[in-house]
């Protein structure tokens, strides 16, 4: 099938220019959730939570939230937690949060 | 934040109602097709609330139905759908279309004249001569040619200096300025006299051109000749120079004033009793309501003036005035001695030194105080100033 090996001719091209992306980014001290492809989690106290650059969302309770990412699911858990805002480049849970677990 | 939440108003969007067993597939996908969601709120264990925009709700069904959800709305928001509430009155349409129009009409006229910097000039001559020029309440304002109105004013009124006309919302604001009459001068090559403009004693005299006629110390009554500009020829005594006297004469002057004031006094007390009357303005005209007739012996009116106005400059023809008529009663109050010399005094003075020019220098003031038999108390003031009292005069004038 053409579009498959489209996508295999792709990735094999993107390896070596990851590597180059990060040494540059290395040198540039540039911060590393923009080079590296790992979210960036940013609290306000214990009432604010957001994580950008997330895969989706594998569960969410009023108590019990996880988040899928590239290091793996994280999971938050606390008390009358809502999804503020959510879009493909972040989401902000707010609410009691009492506790931030990774799962890898 | 609120950035985003006016955003959202005016966009409209909807709080729906989502029923299901793969509420966070849902989310995924919605997302994963770039609807944006906000305020997800977990209801149970198989139901949320969330909120969606208008264009985003509509792209939902697939994804429902793929995820076997059940979607509700449960409430409309924003703007759009406030507008789709009102499409269908045309009544409130047009109503808010002639409130607008009324608006507009209304502050295209001219409601107020404001007339400001006058002290001596009548204002009433002032307003009548605008008014012959179309400046009044009530005209249009596009049709004020300010200009043109500056320049008749300025040719028929004298007085004036200067006046500025600018028509500010549905105000007029008229500032003038008005001229200093010039002390009528003698020309510099017609001879004249100096003579005395009022009584006093010569402190010092100069004579810059002319011949001194009074030694510091004399007495001189008003209209005494002080320089003259007669000066006799030595050779020949009977021919004499005219000149245009020119000099000095620094008089001590004395002004009195005198005020008597009673020990009773008699003053107006409020007894508390308050008739009001109300009356409507609309346009130039004042429409009175229910006005009661005031059957007070003795009383006191208080009018307030209420008027409309968008901001300060746009006055609306409409207005109200609140007419209050206080009662009053005299009550005899009887003044301690030293109250009343305090009373006269400050009265007496206050007269003596309106009538002292301005060029005056002021040397002495002294106060005193007499007690009449009927029991007033009579206070004169007499204030000792030095001041320039040589005026020119034309010689055989």
């Amino acid at each position: 099938m053409p579009s498959k090996k489209m996508r295999k001719s792709k990735e094999e091209k993107a390896k070596p220019r990851e590597k180059i992306r990060r040494k540059i980014a290395e040198a540039l001290e540039l911060p590393k959730d923009v080079t590296l492809n790992v979210p960036r989690l940013t609290m306000i106290g214990t009432s604010n939570l957001i994580i950008e650059n997330y895969k989706g969302i594998i569960e969410y309770e009023r108590d019990k939230i996880r988040v899928n990412t590239s290091i793996g699911i994280i999971s938050i858990t606390g008390e009358g937690m809502i999804i503020r805002e959510i879009t493909s480049e972040d989401i902000m849970v707010e609410g009691e949060i009492n506790s931030l677990i990774f799962m890898k | 934040m609120l950035f985003l939440r006016l955003w959202n108003y005016i966009r409209g969007y909807v709080i729906i109602f989502v029923e299901g067993y793969f509420l966070e597939k849902f989310i995924n996908m919605c997302i994963h097709r770039q609807i944006f969601l906000w305020d997800i709120k977990k209801q149970n264990n198989s139901a949320m609330l969330l909120k969606v925009s208008i264009k985003g709700f509509k792209l939902l069904r697939p994804i429902a139905r793929k995820t076997r959800c059940r979607v509700r709305i449960t409430k409309k928001r924003g703007l759009p759908f406030v507008i789709n509430r009102y499409r269908r009155r045309k009544t409130f349409a047009v109503g808010a279309i002639v409130c607008i129009i009324l608006l507009y009409v209304l502050t295209s006229f001219v409601w107020v004249v404001e007339i400001e910097g006058y002290e001596t000039i009548d204002v009433q001559v002032l307003t009548d001569k605008l008014e012959s020029l179309g400046v009044k309440p009530g005209v249009l304002k596009y049709g004020i040619d300010t200009d043109k109105v500056v320049n008749e004013m300025m040719l028929s009124i004298r007085e004036l200096a200067w006046i500025g006309i600018t028509v500010k919302g549905t105000k007029v604001k008229v500032s003038v300025e008005e001229a200093i009459k010039p002390p009528e001068l003698i020309p510099k090559d017609v001879p004249c006299d100096i003579v005395a403009a009022k009584d006093g004693i010569i402190k010092t005299i100069i004579a810059k051109n002319g011949r001194e006629m009074v030694k510091p110390g004399d007495t001189v009554v008003k209209g005494q000749l002080l320089i003259s500009g007669e000066i006799p020829n030595k050779n020949d005594p009977t021919k004499t120079r005219l000149v245009h006297a020119i000099g000095m004469v620094n008089a001590r002057t004395w002004y009195e004033e005198r005020c008597k004031v009673n020990t009773v006094l008699i003053e107006k007390e409020r007894t508390g009793t308050v008739e009001t009357n109300y009356s409507l303005v609309l346009l130039t005209k004042q429409i009175d309501l229910f006005h009661k007739d005031v059957d007070f012996e003795d009383y006191e009116k208080v009018e307030v003036r209420k008027g409309i106005s968008l901001g300060e400059d746009f006055v609306l023809p409409f207005g109200i005035i609140i007419q209050k008529f206080h009662e009053v009663r005299k009550v005899e109050r009887e003044i301690s001695l030293e109250e009343a010399k305090q009373l006269a005094a400050s009265s007496a003075h206050k007269d003596v030194l309106a009538r002292i020019p301005s060029t005056a220098q002021i040397v002495d003031t002294r106060t005193e105080f007499k007690q009449n038999e009927d029991g007033t108390i009579e206070a004169v003031v007499i204030v000792e100033c030095i001041e320039d009292i040589g005026v020119t005069r034309k010689i055989g004038g």
